[in-house]
Formats: C-alpha cells, sequence, structure tokens
C-alpha cells in the first residue's frame, strides 16, 4: 500500500471501493460464465447424446448389415434437418473401425479408418465447449440391441456457442465497466462529501501558517456524528493551544520582571549606596561653601555618583524595553549585563570572571534583546546557584560562523529538574521557575544550541548561536 | 413431377386406395412398383394409378417393395397382378411372366445404361474406374447392374474384383445421388431416369457426368404371370395403358414420367439384354 499512501483519503477511498467493485464484478462474470459453459456443456452434451442414440436406433440394423447406401441416405437425411447444421460432419464405421459411410463422403470415404477422422475425439461425457475450437470431435459407440455394432464419428460446430460465450464475455465487461464507473463515481463524490470535514480538519492542521486556526462553524457537519465531534474536539484544541501559547507569551513577559525583581534588591543598594556618599557631599558643600576647592571635589563626587546613577537606571530601562527593540547586538550590551549582575554578583560576595570578544565577526545580525535576556539569566542562575564566595564567570567569543556563550558557576550541578527545563521540551512541572525555559525557548527561536556540562566542580552552560551574515541577510 | 414426396406418403396413399378400393363392388387390382424405377414420387405415380383407375374402372392399389426381387416375387406368388419390372428379372421368369406392356420414351420402346461419374472426375470410360467404389442400384435391374457387370465380364474382369467396394442403392435416383455426393467414384443408371433427372433436378445430373452408354435395350415392361395376362384385370390394365394417349389426363400423367406412351411388345425386344444375361452366365 506504500505507492499509495501519498494519496488523500477523499481519493483513496473511492479508489479502493472501485477496487471491491471490479473484484467483485470479476467474481460475478466469473460465475456467469461458468454457469454458461456448464448450460453449454449440458446442451451440447444432450444434444449430441440425442444425435448418438437416434442415429443409433436408424442406423443399428443398417451398419449390422452394412447396408453402405441405406447408412448414407439416412446420414444424409438427418443433415438436412436442423440438427444438420450444427452436426457439421458424421461418419459411421463398422465394428472394425471402417467406415461405412459419412455425411461428407469426399472427406471420409468408405472404408476409412474411423481412428483417421477421431484423433483428438473425446467420449459424449468428456464433451466441453472448451472456449478456443470452433469444432468439437465426438466418438461415440454404435449400441444396437445391448452390443456395439459400430462405432459413430460426429463433428459439432460450436462456433454460435462460443460466440455467444464471447458476446456474454463483452456484455459483461461492458457492463460492469459501466456499473463500476458509475458506482466509482457516485463512491467518489459521496466519499468526498463524507470526508469533506476531514478534509477541512487536516487542511485546517497542516496548511495554516503560524498557529492553527478553528473550523469555522458553517463547515463542521450538523449533528453529533464522529466528524462533528471531531471538530467540536479540533476547535478545542486550537483553543488550548491558543491559550498555553498566551501563557507562555504571559509567562515569558513576567520572566522579564522577575529578573529585574530578583535584580531589585541589588539594584536599590546599588542606587542606595552612592546616595550616602552623595547626601554627605551635599552637607560638605553646604558646610563648606566658602572652599571653592572642596566644593569642586564634592561637585566632582556627586558627578560621579549621578552618573552611576543614571548608568544603573538606562541599564534597568533597557533591560525593560528590550522586547521593542530591534537594535543588534554589540560590545555595549555585554557592558550593560556586567552592571546589571555586578550589584547580585557583589550581594553574594562572589567573583565575576568576564571575557567578552566580539571581534570574530558577532557585531553582527542578531538581535540584543533576547541575547541580553539569555546571558542574564543564566547569569542570574548561575550566580544563585554558586552560593557565597563561589566563582561566576562569562566567556563571549564571536567566530565567523557563530556566536558562543559560556556562563560557568563553581556551585553545585543543577538538579535535573532545571536541566529538563533548560535542555528538553517536556511540560513544565509546577513549581519551578520559567527563566530557564525561556533561555530554551529564546535559543530555540535564535535556531541555536543549548549544552551542559559539569566537571571539575565547575557547571559549563554552553550556547551556540548562528550568526546571520550580511550576505545572506541581504538576500532575504 | 414437381415433389419429391417421402415414401411414407406414398405407402398412405396406397392404404388410402387399398381402403377406396374395398369400398368399391370390383376387388382392388394390385398394381407393383419399385423404387428402382422413378423413385418414390408420389405425385407422378398417384395421378398415373388414378388415370389407370379410371380407364380401368376399378380401384389401383399400387404395391411398392425396396427390390426388383421383393415385387418380382410378389408377382410369382400372385401378391400383386401385375408389375411394372425390369427387363432383367422379365427374362430371369420369362417362362411364368408375359408382357402386358411397354412404355415408348423418345420414339421407342428402349433406353440404355449410363455409367457415370463426378463430373470433374477425368475417368473416360469403364476400364479407368479400376479400384474404385461403384454404385448399382438393385441386382436385378439391367441397367442399374447386368450392363456393367457384361461390360466388366466381356474385359475379362468381375466386378467383385474390379471395383474396390461396389454397394447397391436399389433406385436409381440414389445412384445419382451416391456418385455426385462422392459416396462413390461411379455408378451404373438408368439412361432415362437420368435424363429425367435432368430435367427436374439439373442441379444433381450436373455434379455427374456419363461417361459410357450402352447399346439401346428393352425399357422395363409391365408384366403378369403368364396364367393371369389373358384375364380380364390385366386385359383392363393393357388397355387402359394403351388409352393413355387419348385422354388429357392420361397425357398429363404421361407427360409428368416423361413417357411418350405404352405399346404391346414382344419378348424379343429384350434380346439385347438376353445377350448379356448369357454373358454374364458364361
Amino acid at each position: 500500500m506504500k505507492p499509495f499512501a501519498p494519496m488523500p483519503l477523499s481519493i483513496k477511498l473511492p479508489l479502493l471501493a472501485a477496487a471491491m467493485m471490479i473484484l467483485v464484478g470479476a467474481v460475478a462474470s466469473h460465475q456467469v460464465l461458468r454457469s454458461l459453459a456448464r448450460v453449454q456443456d449440458a446442451r451440447i452434451q444432450e444434444l449430441a447424446q440425442m444425435h448418438v442414440e437416434g442415429l443409433s436406433v436408424a442406423l443399428g440394423p443398417l451398419v449390422l448389415r452394412h447396408d453402405v447406401w441405406e447408412v448414407y441416405d439416412t446420414l444424409d437425411r438427418a443433415a438436412q434437418g436442423g440438427e444438420g447444421r450444427r452436426m457439421i460432419l458424421t461418419a459411421v464405421a463398422d465394428d472394425r473401425g471402417r467406415v461405412l459411410a459419412a455425411t461428407d463422403p469426399r472427406r471420409v470415404p468408405m472404408d476409412s479408418d474411423i481412428a483417421e477422422l477421431a484423433g483428438d475425439a473425446v467420449a459424449l461425457e468428456n464433451l466441453s465447449v472448451d472456449g478456443s475450437r470452433p469444432v468439437l470431435s465426438l466418438l461415440a459407440p454404435l449400441i444396437y440391441q445391448g452390443r456395439m455394432v459400430g462405432q459413430i464419428a460426429t463433428e459439432l460446430d460450436v462456433s454460435d456457442l462460443l460466440t455467444e460465450r464471447r458476446r456474454a464475455v463483452l456484455i459483461l465487461i461492458f457492463g460492469n465497466a459501466v456499473a463500476i464507473g458509475l458506482l466509482s463515481l457516485a463512491g467518489f463524490v459521496a466519499m468526498r462529501t463524507m470526508l469533506r470535514p476531514v478534509t477541512t480538519l487536516a487542511r485546517q492542521m497542516t496548511e495554516t501558517q503560524g498557529e492553527p486556526h478553528q473550523i469555522p462553524i458553517a463547515e463542521i457537519p450538523r449533528g453529533d456524528g464522529e466528524l462533528a465531534r471531531l471538530a467540536h474536539t479540533y476547535n478545542s484544541m486550537v483553543d488550548a493551544v491558543a491559550a498555553k501559547a498566551e501563557a507562555e507569551r504571559r509567562l515569558a513577559e513576567r520572566e522579564r520582571f522577575v529578573a529585574l525583581g530578583r535584580l531589585s534588591s541589588s539594584l536599590a543598594h546599588e542606587i542606595n549606596n552612592p546616595l550616602g556618599g552623595l547626601l554627605n557631599a551635599t552637607d560638605t558643600i553646604r558646610a563648606f561653601a566658602d572652599r571653592p576647592d572642596v566644593v569642586r571635589r564634592s561637585a566632582d563626587l556627586v558627578e560621579r555618583g549621578l552618573r552611576h546613577l543614571r548608568d544603573v537606571t538606562r541599564v534597568t530601562l533597557d533591560q525593560n524595553r528590550i522586547d521593542t527593540t530591534d537594535r543588534d547586538l554589540g560590545p555595549d550590551d555585554f557592558e550593560d549585563l556586567k552592571l546589571l549582575i555586578q550589584p547580585e554578583v557583589s550581594r553574594h560576595g562572589l567573583d565575576l570572571e568576564w571575557s567578552v570578544d566580539l571581534t570574530g565577526g558577532a557585531e553582527c545580525k542578531m538581535p540584543a534583546g533576547p541575547v541580553r535576556q539569555i546571558v542574564l539569566n543564566l547569569l542570574l542562575n548561575a550566580c544563585a546557584a554558586s552560593g557565597q564566595s563561589g566563582r561566576v564567570g562569562l566567556r563571549a567569543r564571536s567566530g565567523v560562523e557563530q556566536l558562543t556563550l559560556q556562563v560557568t558557576n563553581t556551585g553545585p550541578d543543577m538538579p535535573q529538574s532545571a536541566l529538563d527545563r533548560l535542555l528538553d521540551d517536556g511540560p513544565l512541572l509546577p513549581g519551578g521557575g520559567v527563566g530557564l525555559r525561556l533561555v530554551r525557548e529564546l535559543v530555540k527561536g535564535l535556531g541555536g544550541w543549548i549544552a551542559h556540562a559539569h566537571e571539575n566542580g565547575v557547571t559549563r552552560i554552553t550556547v551556540g548561536l548562528p550568526i546571520v551574515r550580511e550576505a545572506a541577510n541581504a538576500q532575504e | 413431377m414437381e415433389h419429391l414426396i417421402k415414401r411414407r406418403t406414398l405407402v398412405q396413399a396406397g392404404i388410402a386406395a387399398l381402403v377406396m378400393g374395398q369400398a368399391r363392388a370390383q376387388p382392388v387390382f394390385r398394381l407393383g412398383l419399385t423404387p428402382v424405377f422413378l423413385d418414390n414420387d408420389a405425385v407422378v405415380i398417384d395421378g398415373l394409378r388414378r388415370v389407370l383407375s379410371r380407364g380401368m374402372g376399378r380401384e389401383i392399389e399400387l404395391v411398392q417393395r425396396r427390390t426388383y426381387q421383393e415385387i418380382t416375387g410378389l408377382l410369382l406368388e400372385r401378391g400383386v397382378d401385375a408389375a411394372w419390372l425390369c427387363g432383367y428379372p422379365f427374362l430371369q421368369h420369362a417362362d411364368l411372366l408375359d408382357l402386358v406392356a411397354v412404355p415408348v420414351w423418345r420414339g421407342g420402346p428402349r433406353y440404355q445404361s449410363y455409367l457415370i461419374v463426378a463430373a470433374e472426375d477425368p475417368a473416360a470410360g469403364l476400364a479407368d474406374l479400376r479400384g474404385g467404389t461403384h454404385a448399382f442400384s438393385d441386382p436385378d435391374s439391367n441397367s442399374g447392374y447386368l450392363v456393367t457387370a457384361t461390360d466388366l465380364r466381356r474385359m475379362g474382369e468381375r466386378a467383385e474384383t474390379f471395383f474396390s467396394r461396389s454397394i447397391f442403392t436399389f433406385g436409381h435416383r440414389n445412384v445419382v445421388r451416391a456418385v455426385a455426393d462422392g459416396l462413390v467414384r461411379s455408378g451404373s443408371v438408368d439412361g432415362y431416369v437420368w435424363e429425367a433427372l435432368a430435367e427436374i433436378e439439373p442441379d444433381l445430373t450436373a455434379r455427374t457426368q456419363v461417361i459410357a452408354r450402352s447399346e439401346w435395350l428393352g425399357f422395363p415392361p409391365v408384366c403378369a404371370r403368364r396364367d393371369s395376362v389373358g384375364a380380364e384385370p390385366v386385359q383392363g390394365l393393357q388397355r387402359a395403358l394403351m388409352g393413355l394417349e387419348a385422354t388429357e389426363e392420361g397425357r398429363r400423367a404421361l407427360a409428368s414420367l416423361q413417357l411418350d406412351g405404352f405399346q404391346r411388345a414382344t419378348p424379343d425386344l429384350f434380346d439385347g439384354i438376353a445377350d448379356r444375361m448369357r454373358d454374364l452366365e458364361e
């Protein structure tokens, strides 16, 4: 059935129905032809038997007397009758097989051996219109008064029966062809109509771009049939899929704020720390207003503090806005990330190993937002995993083909549930965060890959993101 | 002679005649015929019967047998009052039989025996037929047996050995059929019958050809027992036969038989046949 596999169901089923009808038609035709053959055989056997019996009665005494003329005259008169048209030749021989007379004496001369005529002749009970031969040969004993006094060889013209059989075959073939054609067409239309909902369902499932769409109510079959239930179930599934996608989108959105939330205390601290210095500086300015050098130093101090505050605020705002920017990734983004993660690093008393080298061509067409989210989430996770006084690292390298990001920490290895969220597409178990799953989704969206390793007490998450070249981009 | 009718019809006609005859005051006159001569045409035979019956003033029963031997036997044992025989059986029993009348055909009371073969047969005479199959009409027929048998005897041959096989068909028309259909290669047939068939069944005779004709021999006569030939019934028959030409009905009957009439005859008419009989007996 493999060649039929790509064929749509609405073609396959009518074809199957037509094939079954052909099979049924062939079997029925075979039965009809067999019956016809049996009837014809019975007819020809009955006719031949009557012929032989009639001749036996008429010719018995003549054959006994070897009365050639009377045998011939009887055969000749019999041949003039209706039977004669079927019996194209009849020869009668004596008990030694010598021909006494035949209806065609020139073909079967007197005193010739009847075996020469009856070479392929069969006995009465084996007489059969077997298809190809228009003339059948029969050899029967001539029984008179209970004993065999001679033999009768007869050739029967069965061409009309063969013609009848051929006509029956033609009628059957033509009739079956017309019937099967009409029924197949009707079957095709009926099947197509019945299967339209399935076709619609298949189209909705396979041909929709982006997300699946519901089957319009007008196209759902009426009633409570299987197909109607199937369509309703499909629509419910589409709803569920859309709801799930929306939930995931909202979750991802929330995750961004979660990440910022997780940063907020650190960031507050980051803002709060300079504030004490700044207030001290303003007090100093106020107290030593007459001392320009002190005022200048204090103003410098205030300016540095305010610039730091401005940077922190900008980075925070940028991080919050990343989904709306279509800016390409650049070294500044990593600087922003370093600034964002620094307070968390400081809070945990961690060592930060920072190594970013994008000179290999990564100033490339790669959206900044998703990459920043990926790195931030991984770094936050690393910070949390490292515990106190650990080591967290980021290594970013741009190659010809891809940008490689490697986030390390010296904490314990990731639990299996976290790995599942990062490396697998399985359903999210309740209770876990969505940050790692968001990383996975973003990496997938960028066509990249994620690897995990834990060696020598260092957990290493490596992300590879393919770089879209300018030329390729231009072609698109 | 428009229809060739089966023998059964003839028998029925005979039975009908018998019944009618019994109803009359006069005893029925029984006339013997053989299918050897002018085979079984009931219309012709019945026409002849009616005109003779009228001429004789009594009913005639036609008694038909298969062979000359049977009819001759009937005549000799008085099973029939008279019979239309052949010259050969008449001569065989010349001591007991006498002539009543002889048909006149083509101006005379004589006919010939024909030796026939199929139309496409290259044989030109009896000598060319050696080893072939042959059809005689009746062992007691002059034209249908005696002529060919004596011709062979004169050639120093015998029919039993000259031909690979010979059959008797007991009818001159049957001889023509046997040759025409190819059942046998050659046949001995009454020339009068062959010529009559050439008129009424030309398709049949066209499939044969005459390769030899005998000398003119005495036509098959109507005979009666010598002891009854002078009696009234036979005399009545003789008068009726002689008088056929006189009536319209009689002429029609003669025309259908393709005969000119009947005449008296003496045994010397059959001298030719007697010669052949002697040749055969030697």
